[in-house]
């Protein structure tokens, strides 16, 4: 399992954002769903070891993050796109993804062949000399997964990555997401429903910082029989188990 | 009530509260620099330290952290930016000469307002040029600038132009000419266009 | 998107063989981009134009003289950078927050302390090339104008020590405080500690003195008699050196010491390496207060001094080829012919006489520290009324002061040294004669200068009064002894000569009367 989480919460102040979630997930396509506010991002970004868990077991491609060490070794592994990915508006796409890879230490003989075939795999290799500050808002999310993929990681967390692509790139971006989930675990959080039914093995739905629903896409949309608010047999479910978990 | 609740939505997105904390600083530093005894060269340069630092806390609120989404909003905007650039600098000059009161102030009232709008003046072209976040680059070259021309007066060759305007003594018109015409190249700079802020850069914090 | 591509293993393992190599390479690679990114570069144009307004045009509009030029790049460069370094240095070390990268940045494999340092080094090292450039220009047209001696690298290790340090200090400040406020308050506030630092100063015992724009004795300015005669001491600019090698240490190991920066051993040395540094930073302070002015008028710090430095420099001094041979210390060949034309007038009627100076000889001056910041200096040898032979003197540039053009320095060269050149020989002393008087004053005033109590006089030819003029003999208007003086200048230069070559003996013996003056 390159993912297990036993009982791990966190506190921001008063607010417990993940209230004791379990979690385990191997290599493949991990979508996680969740209303604003549910504890998505939080969750990833404990994943990510961005912040320390306030309490709980997280174990990361077999090791603890909790230790500098074997941090190192995960980060060394790990890719990472945020909800709302900052950027040097200076730096043209090439030299933000070299920058990332330099950081993500992987070895300089290599650094070349692997910004390029980042760039490429999101399509932006024509724009790789461009600024970051000329790219359109989907440029950006591009550009964002290609410094994520950069390292070939073996643990990918995305937050939201088809915000702001246009429904071509969507399902180019299924697709990668498909071949990427051959070799690792990837982890997609997602308002769009759509997106999870048609890239993801596994899916959980979040609710008030708990996991209220772990299945397969298939599962979610056959928990919305009989529901009538949602278009799609997984958005019905997904409105289902929600109402199931506040009533 | 829009109006003021308006100012004071602006005033805080521009970090105004700061830079009156930032200024106030500087005159409680001012003011007990001025406890001290100072040589005729140290008298002259540290108020105009004070006066930098004070004029840069005002440029600093220049940047504005919403970018495109606030230049669109409305027509207030430009009225909003010099209100509170106006305001900020007479503050400034208000706590600077409030904190030289009583103590050896050389130059006085007269030479805190030449020095403070003039200072703020680069600092508002460098907003309106280089973004509101670089707004102090030009003040701090100039201080160094001003600060030497101060020390040329007694060691030779002397820098006397007016565009070194703290060199020169209050009540020099061609130095509170110069000061006067950046200050207001500044503010109309600012008022107009507000400081440059690109696409894609990321609001100042 | 593509997602069929065969993609390069890319550090899947840790590489074990050439590890230190592939550090350094990615390092340089970051430093690379870094340097492609660097607000410092944008700000190049401020701090060369500062060089060029407040050190470059200071300094050529002084004397020649590689002392004065070192010292003035000290003071002058490190004002002139280490504002906009800082300012820099704190806008960089705040840019993750202000672009929103921490998340990013954070979850990466490299640790925080070693991402912080490229963005540091990238600031330090545009600073540190445009400085080094600069040097390079002052230095570079002072090698041409000054024909002997060589640069003095100390002052300028001392200014290119203070740019990391400086930038040190504002990416230290960044890092805490990343705020919009942050850059501009850390530049003026290294603005403010270089200035207050000098203004608590008070005698040479100060170890305030470890302030980097100080060069010597903050009071006297930089002089042109130090290290010419003498080599330079560079006591002080090695404890300056050490304290802002400290600083810089200290605060670039602070970086790796939050908790997550790094791995806990490099943590230790982090901790280690401020302490050390910060005790190297404590101990150049200490050694600045020990530091007195030495007579050759630097700071001479006990436990840093090298007595050799206290050695004469040797020298084949210079000279003209008037009557009288002027000669310089070849520091001042560029003086030669403004001081020999300055005095050759006199130097002519001088000549052959029986206790004229065979040569005239630049001499050092030596510096005593007097209460305070008050610095006395004053000619090292006999001066003029010296032993019989050679003469010595001290040209005027050897003080601290303004610059001179040459026209200033002739006059106060022989308004300083004509009377008493003069007294010399015709013995023109306490209780001398009123011939002698009347003998004194004709020589000099056919030398061209003006007697400065003869009022009718003022405004004509080269200025012979100022603090620094000898004593004119006194010959009152009216009396026997002006009529003589008046006479006797009047004659033509070689029977004046010739009777001096008569008579100089009985002159100076007291036996010649104003009456027997031709």
């Amino acid at each position: 399992m390159n993912i297990e989480i036993d009982g791990l919460t966190r506190c921001f102040g008063s607010v417990e954002a993940v209230a004791g979630v379990d979690l385990k997930a191997g290599p493949g396509v991990f979508g996680l769903l969740g209303p604003n506010g549910a504890g998505k991002t939080s969750l990833l970004r404990m994943m990510a070891t961005a912040v320390p868990p306030s309490s709980g077991r997280l174990r990361l491609l077999g090791r603890d993050p909790g230790g500098y060490g074997p941090r190192r070794e995960i980060r060394r592994r790990l890719g990472y796109l945020p909800q709302n990915p900052g950027h040097y508006p200076g730096f043209t796409v090439a030299e933000y993804v070299e920058y990332v890879a330099l950081l993500k230490e992987v070895p300089p003989a290599r650094i070349r062949a692997a910004v390029a075939t980042a760039i490429e795999r999101v399509e932006l290799g024509d724009r790789r000399k461009s600024r970051m500050r000329t790219l359109s808002g989907g440029m950006l999310r591009r550009a964002g997964i290609a410094q994520a993929i950069v390292n070939e990681p073996e643990l990918l967390l995305l937050d939201e990555p088809t915000a702001g692509l246009d429904p071509e790139q969507r399902v180019a971006f299924r697709t990668l997401l498909r071949d990427l989930g051959q070799r690792a675990t990837v982890v997609v959080s997602t308002h769009l429903v759509e997106d999870v039914a048609a890239a993801c093995a596994q899916v959980a739905l979040m609710d008030r910082g708990r996991i209220v629903f772990h299945g397969t896409p298939d599962g979610l949309a056959a928990r919305g029989a009989g529901q009538h608010a949602g278009d799609t047999p997984i958005e019905r479910g997904y409105s289902a188990v929600l109402a199931q978990a506040r009533s | 009530m829009t109006g003021p609740r308006l100012l004071r939505l602006y005033a805080a997105g521009r970090r105004v509260p700061l830079a009156l904390l930032s200024t106030a600083v500087c005159a409680t530093g001012l003011r007990i620099a001025l406890l001290r005894h100072w040589d005729a060269y140290g008298a002259l340069q540290l108020p105009l330290i004070f006066e930098a630092a004070a004029a840069v806390s005002v440029t600093a609120t220049a940047a504005s952290p919403f970018g495109e989404p606030e230049r669109v909003a409305g027509r207030l905007l430009p009225y909003l930016r010099a209100a509170v650039t106006v305001a900020l600098t007479a503050a400034a000059v208000g706590l600077l000469t409030a904190a030289g009161t009583g103590g050896h102030l050389s130059g006085g009232t007269l030479d805190v307002l030449r020095n403070v709008a003039g200072i703020t003046g680069i600092g508002l072209l460098c907003a309106a040029v280089l973004g509101g976040g670089l707004s102090w680059t030009g003040p701090t070259g100039y201080l160094v600038a001003a600060v030497y021309a101060l020390y040329t007066q007694w060691h030779p060759p002397v820098l006397a132009t007016p565009w070194l305007w703290p060199a020169r003594p209050p009540h020099d018109l061609g130095g509170a000419l110069c000061a006067g015409l950046l200050f207001g190249c500044g503010l109309a700079a600012v008022t107009v266009r507000g400081a440059r802020d690109r696409i894609g850069d990321p609001a100042a914090a | 998107m593509t997602a069929a591509t065969a993609a390069p293993a890319a550090g899947r393992t840790r590489p074990t063989a050439g590890r230190a190599g592939q550090a350094a390479l990615a390092g340089l690679r970051m430093l690379r981009l870094e340097l492609r990114h660097n607000a410092m570069a944008w700000l190049l144009p401020v701090a060369i134009g500062l060089f060029w307004l407040t050190t470059y045009r200071r300094d050529m509009a002084g004397p020649p003289l590689w002392n004065l030029r070192a010292a003035g790049l000290q003071t002058g460069s490190v004002l002139d950078f280490a504002v906009p370094v800082t300012g820099a240095a704190a806008w960089m070390a705040s840019r993750e927050a202000r672009h929103r990268v921490t998340d990013q940045v954070t979850v990466t494999a490299r640790p925080r302390w070693v991402r912080l340092l490229a963005v540091w080094a990238a600031t330090t090292v545009w600073a540190m090339a445009a400085y080094l450039g600069c040097l390079a220009v002052l230095y570079g047209v002072t090698a041409h104008q000054v024909g002997w001696g060589g640069p003095l690298w100390w002052p300028a290790a001392v200014a290119g020590a203070s740019v990391p340090a400086f930038s040190a200090l504002g990416f230290a400040v960044g890092t805490l405080l990343p705020s919009r406020f942050t850059a501009p308050s850390a530049a003026i506030a290294a603005f403010f500690l270089l200035a207050l630092s000098t203004d608590l100063i008070n005698g040479s015992h100060s170890a305030w003195q470890i302030a980097p724009i100080v060069t010597g004795p903050w009071d006297q300015g930089p002089a042109g008699g130090v290290a010419t005669f003498y080599p330079f001491a560079p006591d002080l600019s090695i404890a300056q050196v050490m304290f802002l090698a400290g600083i810089t240490l200290a605060l670039l190991a602070a970086l790796a010491l939050p908790a997550g920066s790094a791995g806990r051993r490099v943590r230790a040395a982090a901790a280690g390496l401020v302490c050390t540094a910060l005790l190297a930073a404590g101990a150049a302070v200490g050694l600045a207060s020990t530091g007195t002015m030495n007579a050759q008028g630097v700071i001479d710090i006990p436990a840093l001094h090298n007595a050799a430095e206290d050695r004469p420099i040797r020298f084949t001094p210079v000279c003209s080829h008037t009557a009288i041979p002027v000669c310089l210390n070849p520091a001042y060949s560029g003086y030669l012919s403004v001081t020999a034309d300055a005095l050759a007038p006199l130097l002519d009627q001088l000549a052959g006489l029986p206790s004229a100076p065979t040569r005239l000889l630049q001499e050092a001056v030596t510096f005593r520290q007097d209460s305070g910041n008050e610095v006395e200096i004053r000619p090292a040898g006999p001066g003029i009324g010296g032993a019989a032979g050679s003469a010595s003197f001290v040209l005027p540039v050897q003080f601290p002061g303004p610059s001179r053009t040459p026209a200033q320095l002739a006059g106060q060269l022989v308004g300083a040294y004509a009377p008493d050149l003069v007294a010399r020989v015709v013995e023109d002393r306490a209780g001398a004669s009123q011939a002698q008087n009347a003998v004194a004053r004709a020589l000099l005033t056919a030398a061209g200068l003006h007697d400065p109590a003869d009022a009718s006089a003022a405004g004509n030819g080269p200025p012979t009064g100022g603090p620094d003029a000898g004593p004119w003999p006194v010959v009152t208007p009216g009396t026997p002894a002006y009529a003589a003086s008046e006479r006797f200048a009047a004659l033509p230069e070689a029977a004046r000569h010739a009777w001096l070559v008569r008579n100089l003996a009985a002159l100076r013996a007291g036996r010649i009367t104003p009456e027997q003056l031709p």
